[in-house]
């Protein structure tokens, strides 16, 4: 495997690009880039348990892009155009004025609720591929140690998303396997939130342990360089956000 | 090197102490086993010695604790961090890096080491615990005796004059347990490390160690040599209940010393006791069955007959396919090719009711099963959802481990209660066969005595199969009539606990080693053929 870029590389370009996407507005663009990205991840895959926060972050931004579109053809002011169906207007008492629920469903409407949802799905995908692309580990090793107590709970936080998943996937299957077939959240949620915590405190203790923020410097054991190759990945994604912005 | 003076622990929002006014000393170069029953305070007397406890937990501490001249009061346990290495109980949830390498160096990194001191200290840990080849690893796809090496080097690396270890080999299979402790024992004696290990199974660790500190159930301590220690205390290995059951003069820890002692016993002629032969009923039929994960194959062809009444322990090593094979036969994935039948059916297809009935299974992890907020709220849901008279849970509950305050959370109980409840839970379905993975991780000898006869009965009352993965093999010598031995996802060894465990080394248990050639295997079987000649 080719040495891989910066973990900064990769959180500053997914922020670059999340600007760029804001700022330009464009479903079609925003859509190209998530492809891109999803190519990305898909070459870069080594089976690490981070790797699954990508499926994860497209996951949740598809359930955002679908509430958006629902809310956004019940609820707001009529967008006037092609008529695509008709629902029924719901009865509002008076002191709601300007709200509509149901209605006219124009072609323009459905669009611009659907183009909303696309981009704050985009947004969501580009920071789930940075962290799938970087283990949380490795950017926990390029934070400065002044910023000790930010770390700490950084890599917590981090490293507990994906052991999250893996846990709730054999909390789910013991149950289960004890023919519990309607899973209710509970059930999941009790189990899951203990285990979470007692390994969040194990870890904070043994890093306690090995003296983590003990000395206000800390050195590298074997630093991971910041190449030619991060300063043209960088390069290339400002001048990539800054035509999206200014355009 | 230790001083602890006149301790007292008490933690916040508890109303018992764990542990009082424990004075002790221990020398350089010394290795001491604190042995106890489960929650008696073992993990808070280790965490005392590098400050976790209370720096890191809260509560109330009496008394002082030095370590090397430093007060633990005084100081961030990170202070402590060149001088004290501490090894947790699960060393995968205290990683922090993800490479070998790098996980190795982390604790010199957060103190401002010099890069060169780094890779020469990184070289020789790597040279110490043979783990060169494992160097740009990934800690993930390591092994648990590999990862239990490489947290026990992540913690030499910083030259510790003590090192601390909770259970280092509770998960280990016998093999990789034997790897470590032997790595431990060099450690001691090559280079006057200060060690301190917690352990459940005393029979793996007992030849290794110079002093013993026993926190006893009421709350006592006590210290000294393994022999005035294991004389009269109610946690022993099976190596000391022989010499205890043959009235032997003294008593020994190491199989050497008590088969120098028991030399007349092994000469006698015995006659063969008669081995009842159960009949062939079968209750879960394997056959054939292939199982792999992303290419890696996990279980090859592998064919297999349990029948009613039986206990069968599936042994191996970690990885061995112990896990993949259980979940086939609960019926977790269908394997890729093969057939599973249990009692008849296939398993992938049962649900709810039917399935609690058919199969009941406890997980490795025994509380994915728990979500109530106390044990009465647990028993009564189970005798809801089974249909039987309401209490009946409970009662079963009582009868495996009797005392346990109905209204106590189930994260509160010790971990053989947790089992316990688990295992009353599973057994009110009335589940036709019963499976589970790894039971007896982290019980002490009497949980485990308790959990082995409700297994007997279960099997013996109901003529019903029991399977068990475990690496536990004084728990098989005790328990199982049939042993599988799994080895790179094939059988390679099918027979009676006899047959099996007799003819490997590395999975004897201590009876066995000690009496052998003589085919026993417990206590209780040496005692049994001495009444019968007798």
């Amino acid at each position: 495997m080719k040495k891989p870029l910066h973990p900064l590389t990769l959180w500053i370009c997914a922020i670059l690009l999340a600007i760029g996407v804001v700022a330009l507005d464009n479903a079609y663009i925003a859509l190209a880039i998530v492809g891109a990205v999803a190519l990305l991840v898909y070459i870069r895959r080594d089976g690490s348990p981070w790797q699954r926060s990508f499926l994860l972050s497209l996951r949740i931004g598809a359930i955002i892009l679908a509430i958006r579109t629902i809310v956004g053809i019940l609820i707001g002011v009529p967008i006037p155009g092609t008529k695509l169906f008709t629902l029924p207007i719901l009865d509002l008492p008076t002191w709601m004025p300007g709200i509509r629920i149901g209605g006219a469903v124009t072609l323009e409407r459905l669009s611009s609720s659907l183009h909303e949802g696309v981009i704050i799905a985009t947004m969501i995908a580009l920071f789930g591929a940075a962290t799938s692309l970087t283990s949380p580990h490795k950017l926990l090793r390029v934070t400065p140690s002044f910023i000790y107590e930010i770390g700490i709970t950084l890599v917590i936080a981090t490293s507990l998303f994906p052991q999250l998943a893996t846990s709730a996937r054999r909390i789910r299957t013991a149950q289960k396997l004890r023919g519990f077939e309607k899973i209710e959240l509970r059930s999941i949620a009790i189990p899951l939130l203990e285990e979470s915590l007692s390994r969040s405190l194990q870890l904070a203790a043994a890093m306690d342990a090995r003296g983590y923020g003990i000395s206000r410097k800390r050195s590298r054991y074997r630093p991971q360089p910041w190449l030619m190759r991060d300063n043209l990945t960088l390069l290339l994604t400002a001048a990539a956000a800054v035509t999206m912005v200014t355009r | 090197m230790i001083t602890f003076s006149n301790v007292s622990l008490i933690y916040p929002q508890s109303t018992k102490t764990i542990l009082e006014d424990l004075s002790f000393q221990i020398e350089e170069g010394e290795m001491v086993l604190v042995m106890g029953e489960t929650g008696s305070g073992k993990s808070s007397l280790l965490r005392l010695i590098n400050g976790l406890v209370p720096h890191h937990t809260g509560g109330i501490l009496a008394g002082d604790i030095s370590v090397d001249g430093i007060s633990t009061r005084s100081v961030k346990p990170g202070s402590l961090a060149h001088l004290v290495g501490i090894v947790g109980q699960n060393p995968i949830n205290g990683f922090v890096t993800d490479i070998v390498e790098e996980e190795l160096a982390f604790s010199m990194e957060a103190l401002n080491f010099p890069p060169d001191v780094m890779r020469k200290r990184v070289e020789e840990v790597l040279d110490l615990l043979s783990l060169s080849a494992l160097r740009n690893r990934s800690i993930a796809t390591l092994s648990g005796g590999e990862q239990q090496r490489v947290a026990i080097g992540a913690a030499l690396v910083m030259h510790p004059k003590v090192l601390v270890l909770d259970e280092p080999t509770s998960a280990l299979d016998p093999i990789a347990a034997e790897e470590v402790l032997s790595v431990l024992h060099r450690l001691v004696h090559d280079l006057s490390v200060t060690v301190i290990i917690a352990e459940h199974r005393l029979e793996r660790v007992i030849q290794f160690v110079d002093r013993i500190i026993y926190i006893e159930g009421n709350g006592d301590t006590s210290i000294g040599t393994a022999d005035e220690i294991l004389k009269r205390s109610e946690l022993v290995p099976p190596i000391v209940k022989l010499a205890r059951a043959l009235n032997l003069s003294e008593i020994g820890t190491s199989v050497r010393e008590v088969r120098r002692q028991t030399e007349d016993i092994r000469n006698n002629q015995y006659s063969r006791p008669l081995v009842p032969s159960l009949e062939n009923s079968p209750a879960i039929e394997i056959s054939r069955v292939s199982h792999s994960y992303s290419e890696k194959s996990a279980l090859n062809k592998v064919n297999a007959v349990i029948n009613h009444g039986e206990i069968v322990a599936i042994m191996g090593r970690n990885g061995a396919g112990k896990s993949t094979l259980l979940h086939s036969i609960v019926g977790l994935h269908s394997p890729h090719s093969g057939e599973i039948r249990v009692n008849g059916a296939d398993p992938t297809l049962l649900k709810g009711a039917a399935r609690r009935r058919a199969i009941g299974y406890v997980p490795q992890e025994p509380s994915d099963l728990l979500f109530a907020s106390s044990v009465e709220e647990e028993c009564v849901l189970a005798d809801r959802n089974n249909e039987i008279a309401p209490g009946s849970t409970a009662a079963l509950l009582n009868r495996l481990v009797p005392h346990i305050s109905l209204h106590a959370h189930p994260n509160d109980l010790s971990e053989g209660q947790r089992l316990a409840l688990v295992l009353s839970i599973v057994l009110s379905g009335n589940p036709d066969v019963l499976v589970l993975d790894e039971p007896t991780r982290g019980l002490d000898y009497r949980a485990k005595n308790l959990f082995a006869i409700a297994l007997k009965e279960y099997a013996r009352q109901f003529n019903r199969p029991v399977l068990l993965a475990t690496h536990d093999v004084e728990l098989v010598a005790e328990l199982a009539d049939r042993v599988l031995f799994l080895a790179e996802g094939e059988i390679v060894a099918d027979g009676t606990t006899l047959e099996v465990l007799l003819s490997s080394p590395a999975f004897a248990p201590q009876v066995a080693k000690v009496m052998s050639p003589k085919p026993w295997l417990t206590v209780a079987d040496v005692v049994h053929a001495i009444e019968a000649s007798a």
